[in-house]
């Protein structure tokens, strides 16, 4: 069985007369795909050296960077395969899952206030689901199949419910992120810019959802997502006048949903009256969850596929993430076709796919261009710049400046990871506030924008430089014991940049302690400017 | 082939493109200031905007729209003013001279009597949905009206008390975080705007200098406007830390101190003034609280006693510095209140006929448009609602309020298709 992989493809290939592609792993597959576009060799930037790499990868797979002393280990590790031995590391580790939750979190609920169910508890239903390397499709089930009664599935309604169960809103969302379509301009008229965006599209959702209301429930004391045996959805055009049209449940490019037919009066296991929860013999919500992620609609799988491409390299294959249609097509069609095809075959294993796109040489190139080059982004031939996230940006100035550990330490035997971040969650809410959008906005994270509100916090905010306080542990600290100029800029550019610093460097650490007298005051002062480069503000 | 869209055509041709592919943010941006220039608008830009914000709902029957001798004209006569035939209530006699520069807005009518409801119409001018955002007037014109190369935030909020200061980041919207609001809790300078005690100017100069050394290297080899965008964002800070006597009081002479009125509403109208004296876009003073469900007519003569001098005194001295027909004055507040008096001599939440004074750029002073019937229950002539209030700012300030926003490069009809402009009351 031993067979090595070249070998292996090799003979496929020969026996199955199918091209050698299909048998390679499919990080190997996206080199290729990636590869196969004109001029891309003469694009492609460099392999990224290891600091590069072991500072992206931390903050793509769990969200912040790594210490000083991961970072230095890794650097000194001779062993060839040592950065898919990091990938393996990272994916099983609570920093991937703490990551995949801050993420989804924000993409599914944009920051919503909690109303009807706690954000701790969804927060908590997420951390499991993750943790547990639940499929994809079944997550995204469990929460369109929620309605809030069932206990035990209560978080994972919070989609519905803080959301105030309000079909049009949950239409323009369902379709967004499950199937990677922005109808919301088709809620009126067809889409005035895109062709194949229509009304019947976005009516064909909106009619798994327009029998459904917030309810509630007086006796158990909490809001549950119900829903009416009858009522049809009808709508006109604004730009066609007294054109009528009516529709029932239907996914884009898919047949009508076959639905029972009740007659009238006999909907009911429980009617529908004013204060008391209507039970209907058949649901059409409960078809939502099912048409979504079944099998017969590619829509889902290829928009997983992009969205979770989109994660970790910075850009979606078809981009945006939810103006997936015929005038907007993939960067690498057939690519994409492959991705959804593997994350399905692979039923929907986020770790397993994940961990194939990181392998991947695409990924792991420098996001320096090569000389000369213009490169366009839908290349995929340089990694992009990216600005953190205000979690990426709060929890890697604490890891930076020693906080973390600081706090590890002083937990002492109870300093498991998630009460490690557990304590840094006042200040990343803060970093929310500054840095995030605003609740009920979906977040872009290719639009960037800086404020003054902003950059006057990162110049004079009394947190920063509490952060650059020294104390037993901090940054500060480690640097005020290292005598030598060339250590302690070493230590510093390792702890803040992940990467040792460049000759000229050594001279500007030097040249600026050698031009002060208060050294503690000084040695803040080189943190502070390392923090607020452009280096440390950018994932690259 | 398309159909007609109401919105302008030319802009969707131009963002078509960009669209397709969702970058219509950034470049369909550059379109749109190169549209703005194409029409003229640029010289239009030295305008700005003040909202004067009578916060929890002023009665118009105390204020505006006095209904004297009626089942619900309350206590207060009606006075004449500057302008033959106007009267407003007696609460307001020094404003009542300078009617000549106000217009009246006497048949509004938001149909929304919820604070945070019609607080909503009043700033976005549509009414709230679920799952839709408008961004603020103060957000639009920070974008439409702002100079870019001004480094402090075009829209500044000043409120009463010493509550939560900050940024607002859901005020704009889709129009992007640099438009959002800034709030000033009882006028004090923004957030971080000095430089920590323990850092002295030399050392701050020379930890930014090393960060730019860093940057330069950086940025050699990977610049985008991203980072481009992050490390200019200091140099701004800078700016506006040097800056921050704007926000300084003690540099007005004590008589125009005086006269503005030793109080915290008089105090934040002259750093309103300052403000927008330095390049401030949109500047929004609200005054608390008129949400008078008990001793209404107490309360008025209290609060409007501050109100009415301190308003006459700013349009006078916007007047003498030259700015009043560059700057929009608008006096607003969330509603109205019931022409009905309750049984603790208070009036009650009331959208369905009330009244708001407006002045400055664009206003022609002197005129009174719509009515209501004679106590004051209903509209009888000109109803208008939030989305015609949005146009005729737009108007008022020279700018066209049936374009579009483009938010991902979905267009947004800047003001509500469905209304228009009150063009009775622009000059």
């Amino acid at each position: 069985m031993q067979l090595s992989p070249l070998g292996c493809t090799a003979i496929c290939g020969l026996i199955l007369g199918t091209p050698l592609i299909n048998a390679q792993s499919l990080s190997a597959r996206i080199d290729q795909f990636v590869a196969a576009k004109p001029d891309y060799a003469k694009k492609a930037a460099a392999r990224s050296s290891d600091s590069e790499f072991v500072r992206r990868i931390n903050l793509d797979l769990c969200g912040v960077t790594p210490s000083t002393v991961d970072a230095r280990a890794f650097l000194a590790d001779p062993a060839p395969d040592k950065r898919l031995k990091l990938i393996d590391k990272l994916l099983a580790s609570e920093g991937f899952v703490r990551h995949l939750v801050d993420t989804f979190d924000v993409l599914w609920m944009d920051r919503r206030a909690d109303k009807h169910v706690k954000r701790g508890e969804w927060l908590e239903f997420l951390r499991a689901s993750f943790a547990a390397n639940k499929p994809y499709d079944q997550l995204v089930s469990e929460i369109l199949s929620a309605d809030g009664s069932d206990p035990k599935m209560r978080a994972a309604a919070r989609f519905y419910l803080d959301r105030e169960g309000e079909p049009h809103l949950i239409t323009k969302d369902v379709s967004r992120l499950f199937l990677g379509m922005n109808l919301q301009c088709a809620q009126c008229h067809d889409h005035p810019l895109v062709d194949a965006y229509k009304q019947d599209h976005y009516y064909g959702i909106y009619a798994f959802l327009s029998r459904s209301f917030l309810f509630a429930d007086k006796g158990a004391k909490q809001s549950i997502f119900a829903e009416k045996g009858e009522g049809e959805v009808s709508y006109q055009s604004v730009f066609v006048a007294k054109v009528t049209k009516n529709t029932g449940p239907r996914i884009p490019d898919r047949p009508l949903l076959d639905e029972p037919k009740l007659e009238k009066g006999q909907e009911y296991v429980v009617p529908y009256k004013p204060g008391e929860k209507p039970q209907p013999k058949y649901s059409r919500r409960a078809q939502l969850a099912k048409e979504i992620t079944s099998p017969a609609n590619p829509r889902f799988a290829r928009a997983a596929a992009n969205r979770f491409w989109f994660l970790m390299m910075g850009r979606g294959i078809v981009h945006s993430v939810d103006l997936d249609h015929q005038d907007n097509p993939p960067s690498h069609p057939e690519l994409l076709d492959e991705l959804a095809k593997e994350f399905a075959a692979k039923k929907f294993d986020i770790r397993a796919y994940v961990r194939e796109i990181v392998s991947s040489e695409t990924y792991q190139r420098s996001s320096e261009p090569p000389k000369g080059q213009e490169v366009e982004p839908r290349d995929f031939a340089v990694y992009p710049l990216r600005p953190l996230t205000p979690e990426q940006l709060a929890l890697s100035m604490m890891q930076a400046t020693g906080m973390l550990e600081v706090e590890r330490k002083k937990l002492g035997a109870k300093a498991t990871e998630k009460a490690v971040y557990d304590q840094a969650q006042k200040a990343v809410q803060t970093f929310v506030g500054l840095f995030g959008s605003p609740a009920g906005e979906p977040f872009d994270p290719t639009a960037y924008e800086a404020t003054l509100a902003q950059s006057l916090y990162l110049r004079n905010g009394d947190l920063i430089r509490d952060w650059l306080a020294p104390r037993p542990g901090s940054l500060t600290q480690r640097l005020a014991d290292l005598k030598e100029p060339a250590a302690l800029a070493e230590e510093l550019y390792l702890s803040v940049l992940t990467r040792p610093p460049s000759v000229e460097e050594q001279k500007d650490v030097a040249d600026f302690l050698a031009k002060r007298t208060d050294r503690p005051a000084a040695i803040q002062d080189l943190v502070w400017a390392l923090l607020t480069s452009a280096e440390f503000r950018f994932n690259h | 082939m398309k159909p007609f869209y109401a919105c302008n055509s030319l802009e969707h041709a131009v963002s078509r493109r960009h669209f397709l592919t969702g970058s219509a943010a950034g470049l369909g941006a550059l379109g749109f200031a190169d549209m703005i220039r194409a029409s003229g608008e640029i010289e239009r830009r030295n305008k700005r905007v003040l909202v004067i914000y009578l916060a929890g709902g002023v009665s118009q029957l105390e204020t505006w729209d006095p209904k004297p001798g009626t089942n619900t004209g309350g206590p207060f006569q009606a006075i004449p003013t500057n302008v033959t035939g106007v009267h407003i209530c007696e609460l307001l006699p020094h404003t009542a001279r300078h009617m000549h520069r106000l217009a009246l807005i006497r048949g509004i009518n938001t149909n929304m009597d919820d604070h945070g409801g019609g607080a909503y119409i009043m700033m976005t001018g549509r009414r709230r949905n679920p799952g839709e955002s408008y961004p603020h007037l103060g957000a639009v014109m920070s974008k439409l009206l702002g100079d870019e190369n001004n480094p402090l935030p075009g829209y500044i909020h000043i409120t009463p008390g010493s509550g939560n200061g900050g940024f607002n980041r859901g005020d704009a919207a889709f129009l992007g975080p640099r438009y959002a609001s800034v709030t000033l809790p009882d006028g004090n300078p923004p957030a971080n705007l000095s430089r920590p005690n323990t850092l002295s100017e030399l050392a701050d100069a020379q930890r930014n200098d090393l960060r730019e050394r860093l940057n330069n290297r950086f940025m050699q080899t990977r610049r985008s406007a991203d980072t481009e965008a992050y490390t200019t964002s200091y140099d701004q800070a800078a700016q506006v830390m040097q800056r921050r006597s704007i926000f300084d009081l003690s540099r007005e002479p004590a008589h125009l101190r005086e006269r503005y009125g030793n109080h915290d509403f008089g105090r934040h109208c002259l750093l309103a003034r300052r403000l927008l004296e330095n390049g401030v876009t949109f500047a929004k003073v609200s005054h608390s609280n008129y949400d008078t469900h008990h001793e209404n007519f107490d309360f008025h003569i209290e609060q409007l006693g501050e109100f009415d001098r301190t308003f006459a005194t700013l349009l006078d001295d916007l007047a003498q510095r030259g700015m009043l027909e560059s700057t929009l004055v608008v006096v607003m507040s969330e509603f109205g209140r019931t022409p009905t008096i309750n049984r603790n001599l208070g009036r009650d939440h009331w959208s369905r006929a009330w009244s708001i004074a407006a002045a400055g750029s664009g206003i022609q002073g002197g005129a009174v448009v719509g009515r209501t019937n004679d106590n004051g229950t209903a509209v009888v002539d000109r109803q208008v609602n939030g989305g015609h209030l949005f146009h005729t700012y737009f108007r008022a300030l020279g700018l066209n309020p049936t374009r579009n926003h483009y938010a991902g490069g979905r267009p947004i009809p800047m003001a509500d298709p469905q209304a228009s402009a009150i063009s009775e009351i622009l000059s």
